[in-house]
């Protein structure tokens, strides 16, 4: 599950934000991090969702970085 | 309507007034088949009925009987019975005239009576002309594509005032691709039997066995929405069938892209290409022809003396008509010279009004407002895609994201249409830009129209 999650966020950026690079698991996904705007990060919930059926931008707290998405797949 | 049938019938009675695949009604038959509807619908004592059957040849007799008689008569859509009660219910129909298995009496809600129409149309009486009543209401039920289904009242005294430009054209023969419950189905009808046309009506009425009833049964009209018009260009190139030979192509009920016009003037290069804007609230506004999307801006200009004229208010159309509906059901009676909101948006460009959307169709992308039709305009031009349905989707982070559902064509590389479906939108605003593009066999439409609300 861990490896298919990473390999969701890491298309996805590789796509919306190719001068971003490798995305390492603590890599901040906004600002000075991958810099996903707000409709980059909303287009991501999508994917996420569309894949496993439920998206961690659902929650109360928004993840931050690659290994909060996972943390929560992990605990969902 | 009966006058019409009636003027067809003594031009020549043996010709072909209703024909589908398994069989032709000619207009001196429809005719006694309406005045056997008439005398049974004045036996029945009713004052409104409903209508649950779809045979193209007993509706129009009905309908055509209705309208002689004063009874207001609403055909139901072709739903399922639990839909069909619900509507039964919602417009309070004390009887309901149908020979559907699936529609019994004990199926009917308490004091709701159901009749045969084969029971009623076998009535026996002897043909009399009969004076049209001052008063002869018609109910339409619009689609819903945009929530519940509405009643709008209509008169057929004003309904067959809209004919009045219509020439005689007895070699045309018309494809019903609308359903007959449909504003626009009933303004097919309408224009066929004033010119004592014929009305060529496969079933089902989806694209396929319209392709099928242009090629077999001579089809030379046809009047559709332009999803349908996409659907049909579609089996078009699966098949590699001839191309029928039409002598015009009409197209509304729903906005239309200007990609469609391109494809439909290149796949019908010699046919003329024809443009409805109506509403069963509001009736036909009149068509353009010049192969361009949206409405002349000269349509604003129009004046106090015309039965219907336009304007824009703040982007959107509203409209004042003298030959649309009596009213909603259940209110009273409208101003005919009362302006109202269509609830089209539109935008003027190079002397055209073009259509952005529904207002209720609006997508709200963390504040900023995305017309769908905008965005679907560019995805549909792009190859392998048949259709688009672009609507807006619930997300956590900006309450919407643009969505978008396509169906690719047969063999298409999903792949490569999802990159060509982001290249060709991003120039767009941010917001606008599909943030999730997912491939189906079919879109969710409503009388051959695209339904743009999320599912729920």
């Amino acid at each position: 599950m861990q490896d298919r999650v990473e390999q969701i966020v890491r298309e996805f950026v590789a796509r919306v934000k190719p001068e971003a690079g490798e995305v390492a698991v603590e890599t901040p996904l906004y600002a000075d991090g991958v810099g996903l705007d707000s409709l980059e990060a909303a287009e991501l919930s999508a994917v996420l969702e569309d894949e496993f059926g439920t998206d961690p931008f659902q929650g109360e707290t928004m993840p931050e970085t690659l290994s909060d998405i996972v943390s929560f797949y992990a605990t969902a | 309507m009966i006058e019409f049938l009636r003027r067809g019938a003594e031009a020549g009675p043996q010709r072909p007034a209703v024909v589908t695949h398994e069989q032709t009604v000619s207009y001196g038959e429809l005719l006694a088949m309406a005045e056997r509807a008439a005398t049974g619908l004045a036996a029945l004592g009713a004052e409104r009925i409903a209508l649950a059957d779809h045979e193209a040849a007993p509706v129009v007799a009905m309908m055509a009987a209705a309208a002689s008689t004063g009874v207001e008569v609403c055909l139901l859509p072709p739903d399922e019975a639990e839909q069909v009660l619900d509507l039964v219910v919602r417009f309070d129909h004390p009887v309901v005239v149908t020979d559907r298995d699936d529609l019994p009496a004990s199926a009917l809600p308490d004091g709701v009576r159901r009749v045969g129409l084969g029971e009623l149309l076998a009535t026996t009486a002897e043909v009399t002309v009969r004076e049209l009543p001052a008063r002869r209401p018609h109910l339409v039920l619009t689609t819903g594509t945009t929530g519940a289904p509405r009643g709008v009242r209509h008169d057929w005294g004003r309904l067959v005032r809209t004919t009045a430009h219509v020439r005689p054209a007895a070699d045309e023969r018309w494809l019903l691709a609308f359903g007959l419950h449909q504003f626009a189905g009933l303004q097919v009808l309408l224009h066929v039997f004033a010119a004592g046309a014929t009305l060529v009506a496969p079933a089902p009425r989806r694209p396929r066995e319209g392709l099928a009833a242009m090629r077999a049964l001579a089809v030379t009209h046809a009047s559709a929405t332009p999803t349908y018009w996409r659907f049909l260009l579609a089996e078009l190139r699966a098949d590699g069938g001839p191309v029928p030979s039409l002598r015009q192509i009409t197209l509304g009920g729903e906005a239309i892209p200007g990609p469609l016009l391109g494809e439909l003037a290149a796949t019908f290069p010699d046919t003329p290409v024809s443009q409805v804007y109506a509403a069963s609230e509001f009736g036909s506004t009149g068509s353009m022809r010049d192969r361009r999307a949206g409405l002349s801006t000269a349509v604003l200009e129009r004046g106090d003396d015309a039965d219907v004229a336009l304007k824009v208010v703040d982007g959107e159309l509203w409209i004042r008509s003298r030959t649309g509906m009596v009213g909603y059901y259940g209110e009273p009676d409208v101003d005919a010279e009362e302006w109202r909101p269509t609830g089209d948006l539109v935008a003027v460009e190079d002397g055209r009004l073009v259509f952005l959307g529904r207002s209720s169709e609006i997508i709200n992308v963390g504040g900023v407002k995305v017309h769908p039709l905008v965005v679907e305009e560019r995805i549909g031009a792009v190859a392998g895609v048949d259709v688009a349905r672009v609507y807006g989707r619930r997300n956590p982070m900006t309450g919407q994201i643009v969505a978008v559902e396509v169906v690719a064509s047969a063999g298409a590389d999903t792949t490569a249409i999802d990159a060509a479906i982001r290249a060709a939108c991003a120039d767009l605003p941010s917001a606008s830009r599909p943030r999730s593009i997912r491939f189906v066999d079919e879109v969710s439409t409503t009388g051959s129209k695209i339904v743009r609300r999320e599912a729920p």
